[in-house]
């Protein structure tokens, strides 16, 4: 008893404390309402391995809220302002369940948008799950939309869905450069998102009858690349889709020129869809295939924006995250409020057509049960003079795709 | 046979560039008797180094590594004479303590400067390999290799041959009878502290061609080091070369049989072997 009086913290003074706390909390949310700001969290990494794809993803999200600001707010709430707090999730999944408790339960916020790499975003998803705060997502791993929760939303195609497209649209671009594919190659990271979009490109292959000679997973941070190429140099493959984040996509197709394997390489978004590739490859990057969610050549008057602010193009991840931030707003606008019940059935119920929303794939986002987006369909992309071009599928496509690496 | 041949010769060269950067990490501790574990972060230092020699000089990487060996030792010998000479005597627990701190210092400071994006250069000879017969020999692998044997054998004739290396090693062996012969042994401790980190770079230099920088590279790299210095012996500098080399062709024979994901297991488990056969490990002295 005596020790805790030295530290000053008896017995009484804890309950004086306490009961201060409980009366002075509803004034001080009220404050928070009364400034007329709605606090949204966004956890991304910001560190580490895959900083540059959350720096990329925190500009769309800034650039989205931003203009939801200079437009005049939450209408419905009264011109109620955005107010962002951004978190490093680094690429740790423990961190990033710590910083998305730290958000709800100091920071006060409505929803969170993040968290880029699959792993953290169903690292996060547990807790906001526990706390039934909507959770607003463009990674895309299957498990994420796939167990049943009824609080995330996920603004893309899911991860088996975009591998077989990368499949089936690669196929259908040989076969419209009248090229038969018959062996292919998948080479991916070991982690949620890789093993999910290899499962897809199987699923295609098998469905059309095209053998898959190599199917290799490697793991993160791999050092040394050169066995894996060894290996599809060897396998006979006539494409070889690679699944990887960014550095391991620049080894692949280094590792590939070097043993002078010509092949195309169909990307599986990510590390192959960014300025950066080009730029740590060069000319090596010209006529590189990805598969991709969106792309900001299909929405030149909404990315224009971007590419102003940043000086690079809208990625794909900043852009689908701007969307996230979109959804968010048009569905408190809806609600009325930003209580969590009344938030998650306007997200559940909208077909939300405003905003960036026009920038995806079908024009705009309409959840299904599980918190998947109905409406997105992956787009192919190939790299011409340090651009990303949509080339498939022909109806939206902005350029012929050209069949060779 | 082809392919075996094939994954022996990229094994043989990966390795030979393991070899240099562990070689600084066994000299540290044969030397001082510190384990640094802040030693990949040196490695990290050397690749950022020739990274913004060619960014800014415009120098090919390869070129830039005595530059990069350079910088890096100066920053060593400052780095000991303002922290490590401290705990020489201390426990060592103490010392853990300093060299971990000494790394997520290094770590989160190259992130606050550098930023935390992957960074590569592009050369002429990046993309292109010499063709033996069937065989491919990566030109960036080879030109690392070489350098590492060039840096290898300099090292070796200076330690061998040259009166402050002897004084060195005299150190190492015993440190009273080399103070009683009037070797300065902070000095000696200094050398030798800068000249490991330095190599560390050095090795960080030549991989940067076929490799990308970002601040939490070490990482990749940390164990792989220890594995090279613990397998060959610690304290080594043969034990270095002939761990580095054996850690990359197993590797590489191992990416032959079994799944790539198998890679490290493969290795860690011909590591356990090795230490339970000799755990002072294949070159080292039993203490």
């Amino acid at each position: 008893m005596t020790t805790q009086r030295k530290a000053g913290l008896g017995r009484r003074s804890t309950l004086k404390l306490g009961v201060a706390g409980a009366l002075a909390a509803p004034f001080l949310s009220q404050r928070a309402h009364a400034a007329g700001s709605v606090n949204v969290g966004v956890i991304l990494p910001l560190s580490g391995a895959n900083a540059q794809f959350g720096i990329n993803a925190r500009n769309g999200i800034q650039l989205a809220a931003d203009q939801i600001n200079a437009a005049g707010g939450i209408k419905s709430l009264g011109g109620a302002k955005i107010n962002l707090i951004v978190a490093d999730s680094t690429s740790t999944p423990t961190t990033a369940v710590n910083v998305a408790q730290r958000l709800l339960t100091q920071n006060d916020v409505v929803a969170i948008l993040g968290a880029f790499v699959s792993t953290l975003t169903i690292a996060i998803s547990e807790v906001t799950e526990r706390r039934g705060i909507p959770l607003l997502t463009m990674s895309f791993a299957d498990q994420i939309t796939g167990r049943g929760f009824e609080n995330i939303f996920q603004v893309v195609a899911k991860a088996s869905v975009i591998g077989k497209a990368q499949f089936d649209d690669t196929l259908a671009i040989a076969a419209a450069s009248g090229q038969k594919l018959e062996r292919i190659a998948i080479m991916y990271e070991d982690t949620a998102y890789g093993t999910s979009q290899a499962g897809g490109l199987r699923t295609g292959a098998k469905n059309a009858g095209v053998q898959v000679v190599m199917d290799e997973a490697y793991p993160l941070g791999i050092t040394d690349i050169t066995p894996l190429i060894n290996k599809l140099r060897s396998s006979g493959a006539q494409a070889v889709f690679p699944v990887s984040y960014l550095n391991d996509s620049l080894l692949i197709i280094r590792a590939m020129r070097q043993q002078g394997i010509t092949i195309p390489a169909i990307g599986g978004a990510a590390g192959y869809v960014i300025p950066d590739f080009a730029k740590g490859l060069g000319e090596y990057a010209e006529g590189v295939l990805s598969i991709n969610l969106s792309n900001y050549d299909l929405a030149p008057n909404l990315t224009k924006a971007f590419s102003d602010r940043f000086g690079y193009f809208m990625v794909h991840e900043a852009l689908e995250h701007a969307v996230c931030m979109s959804v968010l707003a048009q569905a408190i606008e809806n609600a009325k409020s930003t209580e969590p019940d009344k938030l998650r059935a306007a997200l559940h119920a909208g077909k939300f057509t405003n905003g960036w929303c026009a920038a995806m794939t079908g024009g705009a986002v309409q959840f299904d049960s599980t918190g998947l987006n109905t409406l997105s369909v992956p787009v192919m992309v190939q790299w011409r003079n340090n651009e990303l071009v949509t080339v498939w599928p022909a109806d939206v496509a902005k350029a012929k795709p050209v069949w060779k690496s | 046979m082809i392919a075996a041949i094939q994954a022996l010769l990229d094994g043989l060269m990966i390795g030979g560039v393991y070899a240099v950067i562990s070689i600084g990490l066994t000299l540290v501790f044969g030397v001082m008797g510190i384990v640094n574990f802040a030693q990949a972060e040196f490695l990290m230092l050397g690749m950022f180094t020739a990274y913004y020699a060619w960014a800014w000089l415009g120098l090919d990487p390869l070129i830039a590594a005595p530059l990069a060996f350079a910088v890096v030792f100066v920053l060593g010998a400052a780095v000991h004479h303002l922290m490590i000479r401290r705990v020489l005597k201390a426990p060592e627990v103490a010392q853990v303590f300093l060299t971990v701190g000494l790394l997520i210092v290094l770590e989160n400071a190259a992130l606050l400067m550098f930023g935390s994006g992957f960074k590569s250069v592009a050369t002429s000879y990046q993309t292109s390999a010499l063709h033996l017969g069937p065989l491919f020999i990566s030109v960036p692998y080879l030109a690392a290799f070489l350098m590492s044997v060039a840096c290898g054998a300099v090292l070796w004739l200076f330690l061998e041959r040259s009166w402050f290396g002897r004084a060195m090693r005299a150190t190492a062996q015993n440190p009273m009878a080399a103070k009683l012969m009037g070797i300065d042994s902070d000095r000696m401790h200094r050398t030798a502290f800068a000249l490991g980190v330095g190599l560390t770079a050095f090795g960080g230099a030549v991989i940067l061609p076929y490799l990308t920088v970002s601040p939490t590279v070490g990482d990749q790299f940390v164990v792989l080091m220890f594995t090279v210095v613990v397998l060959g012996g610690l304290g080594s500098v043969a034990g270095a070369v002939v761990g580095g080399l054996a850690v990359g062709i197993i590797q590489s024979i191992s990416g032959l049989l079994f799944p790539i994901q198998m890679q490290n297991l493969v290795l860690f488990v011909v590591f356990i072997f090795v230490l339970a056969i000799r755990p002072e490990g294949l070159l080292g002295r039993a203490r």
